[in-house]
């Protein structure tokens, strides 16, 4: 062999090398590891006032793995815009962190998100109901343990509209005063997809485009141009709805449990909630449909300690951890075993929002062609509040959006 | 009869030409008016139905310093304070510096040095926004209390291309000033410090409030190099957060109050200042 040729120096670097490895403590001489974790989540999260969650559930993640020396470092990224720091530069981002499901497409494309998969993957699926796993899966893979479902529904004053009421978008504007976002996309859509449009075949299959024309889409165009001219029709923009509900000229907004807590303060024990109501077309009962989606827990696949951290998110998104989210900041649960749970059912917010993610929602597709669907959307429901599009071209502007959600151009 | 005549024509185009300017001034005054009708608002939330608030308060300028858990004001207003002094510093340094030599030292690279200058300043910084975060990572000042080096980096270190305004001040001084003064035994180091700077004050003085200015009204490069570290952010970050929907009904009259008291450093080093000000933007020199 060659064995001589090894020069002497060689050995001595191997046992530099040996020693460094030794003092950096990759492996201490009682068997725990120490490692590294970084994790983002909202400013809430960590805030004193409102519990330190982040923090409590970091530190029983530690007691409950002893082999491990772990050293939390902790970030501030809300689940909306993590995915976007993420992917700026996923070696210098955090290993556990919260995102928006709809935002998966960034990470995936950044390449920044680790999969789920073995026993962690059976273990969600085990826990969370089948639309909540699918709204984190893409391409059959699963990519984070969700912690809460995102959707919007409806905030109404109980001293106006009776449980019956609220079933029916017609009847309660016979009774009060209801404000809808009328120019923001997000909400504008659910009159649509209550009437037979579709967005993307079942919301996976880009080939199929957007079918948010033809006569069924003419019909719900019409209804919105009556219902905008409708004296008891408010529409909510730059938080007109919140502040209406404040003065009492508003009776009903529609709006996500982000307001909840304001909305409580305003209306007190006449505060109620509910899933979206049905609206009359024709005679015809039509079933509104929000976009939801989930908020979830993902991994970075820079991160060095992947064991670590994939078991962190898993933690973070148990039942334990978010039973404690939701007694310290009322987030919505998900977790199918803490919703049987009495005494969280009996919040009218965690039942209007999972009824609404249940019955009266769909999941919002994030196929990279649904960025061409928001504006052609928003300007619609602006057209109608300007008086651009009437009954007389109501057909002509319908085509007109729908062209504009199916193409790529800047329109 | 004609003298009167000239009299009114007189009286009515004062007339015009001042309804006209109060007008203009009215819309100029107005939003910075309507901000701090705001920050004093007692009523909450981000829309309001009436023109002028129907309570006043001082809650929402207590709220800013007080609420610190989820957005700690104070300490966003420090950081962006202590950026802003120690960048104005450097920047001052380096525009000067920059422009003397410009101004009074005759190289082979000066003209090739300011033509660069002039074509480099054409495009806008933010172009190499993700090559300077990737630098200042690769150095290791992406993380931890170390941003705040990095951003007096950022703000301060591109200033010596921005030197035409005060060369050209500079090149006001007679040059047989600087000539005497080498001939008594002058080095140009002094000459610089002893003479040019005590000439050019309007000079120094803009550059240093223009410098000042900067981190204050900055947003892009502190929220592409803060990234998730929530103790470095700077006021601008800090503001466009309170206006994110889970906050904008809690903290809107509170974004209001900080708007106005980010304007109150800025404000004083502006009326204290404003005679070299505006001396500085004229190029004037008494000597």
């Amino acid at each position: 062999m060659q064995k001589r040729r090894i020069p002497k120096w060689t050995a001595v670097l191997l046992a530099l090398a040996m020693l460094a490895a030794l003092l950096c403590g990759c492996s201490g001489s009682d068997g725990t590891e120490s490692v590294r974790l970084m994790v983002w989540s909202p400013s809430e999260d960590q805030s004193k006032d409102s519990g330190e969650w982040l923090q409590t559930c970091c530190e029983r993640f530690a007691e409950l793995h002893p082999e491990w020396d772990i050293t939390f470092v902790y970030g501030v990224a809300d689940e909306a815009t993590a995915a976007g720091t993420v992917s700026q530069d996923a070696e210098a981002s955090a290993d556990v962190f919260m995102f928006a499901n709809d935002t998966i497409t960034t990470l995936t494309d950044a390449g920044a998100l680790v999969k789920f998969g073995g026993i962690y993957a059976d273990e969600i699926r085990a826990t969370n109901s089948e639309a909540l796993v699918d709204s984190l899966t893409l391409d059959g893979e699963l990519y984070g343990v969700p912690f809460t479902t995102n959707t919007w529904y409806m905030y109404y004053d109980k001293s106006v509209f009776s449980e019956e009421d609220v079933k029916s978008l017609d009847a309660m504007l016979e009774k009060g005063v209801v404000s809808f976002p009328f120019t923001n996309s997000w909400y504008l859509p659910a009159f649509y997809l209550g009437n037979g449009c579709t967005l993307f075949g079942d919301g996976t299959q880009e080939e199929l485009g957007v079918d948010f024309g033809g006569e069924n889409a003419v019909e719900v165009t019409n209804y919105l141009v009556d219902l905008y001219s409708n004296p008891n029709f408010v529409v909510d923009a730059d938080g007109s709805g919140i502040a209406g509900l404040r003065d009492g000229s508003i009776n009903a907004m529609f709006t996500g449990s982000w307001d909840s807590a304001s909305i409580q303060e305003i209306l007190g024990d006449n505060m109620g909630v509910a899933a979206l109501p049905t609206y009359t077309l024709n005679g015809e009962e039509k079933q509104m449909y929000a976009y939801a989606g989930s908020k979830a827990i993902g991994v970075n696949t820079e991160s060095e300690y992947m064991e670590q951290a994939v078991a962190l998110a898993v933690y973070l998104g148990s039942a334990e951890a978010q039973a404690l989210h939701y007694e310290l900041r009322n987030v919505v649960p998900c977790n199918t075993e803490l919703l049987e749970d009495e005494s969280i059912m009996s919040d009218p917010v965690v039942m209007a929002q999972n009824d609404t993610f249940d019955r009266t929602s769909i999941l919002q597709p994030f196929v990279s062609q649904m960025s061409n669907c928001w504006t052609p959307v928003e300007n619609m429901g602006k057209s109608i509040r300007n008086g651009d599009t009437t009954h007389d071209n109501a057909e002509a502007q319908t085509q007109a959006m729908n062209d504009a959600m199916n193409s790529d151009g800047i329109s | 009869m004609k003298h009167k005549s000239a009299k009114a024509a007189r009286l009515r185009n004062n007339i015009i030409v001042h309804t006209v300017l109060a007008i203009l001034a009215f819309v100029w005054v107005f939003p910075v008016l309507w901000v701090i009708m705001t920050s004093f608002r007692g009523e909450k939330g981000s829309y309001i139905s009436t023109f002028f608030p129907e309570t006043y308060t001082l809650d929402n300028y207590i709220k800013l310093f007080t609420d610190t858990t989820v957005l700690n004001f104070p300490k966003m207003f420090m950081n962006t304070l202590i950026i802003a002094i120690f960048s104005c510093l450097l920047s001052a340094f380096y525009v000067l510096s920059a422009a003397y030599c410009l101004s009074r030292m005759k190289f082979r690279m000066r003209k090739p040095y300011m033509n660069m200058a002039m074509v480099l300043g054409l495009f806008p910084g933010f172009m190499s926004m993700v090559a300077v975060y990737f630098i200042l990572k690769a150095v290791g000042l992406s993380e931890g209390s170390l941003i705040r080096v990095a951003l007096i980096l950022c703000y301060s270190g591109g200033a010596a291309l921005g030197f035409q305004i005060s060369k050209g001040f500079f090149d006001t001084i007679p040059y047989s000033i600087d000539e005497a003064a080498l001939i008594d035994g002058c080095t140009r180091w002094q000459i610089f410090t002893r003479i040019t700077l005590p000439l050019s004050k309007p000079i120094v003085i803009y550059t240093v409030l223009t410098a000042f200015i900067g981190p204050w009204v900055d947003f892009i490069f502190a929220k592409v190099i803060c990234r998730a570290n929530a103790d470095q952010y700077t006021v601008a970050i800090g503001l466009w957060r309170m206006l994110e929907k889970e906050y904008i009904d809690n903290w809107y009259t509170s974004f209001a109050a900080g708007a106005v008291l980010i304007s109150i450093p800025i404000a004083i080093l502006f009326l204290k200042l404003q005679k070299y000000y505006v001396d500085g933007m004229t190029g004037a020199v008494k000597g």
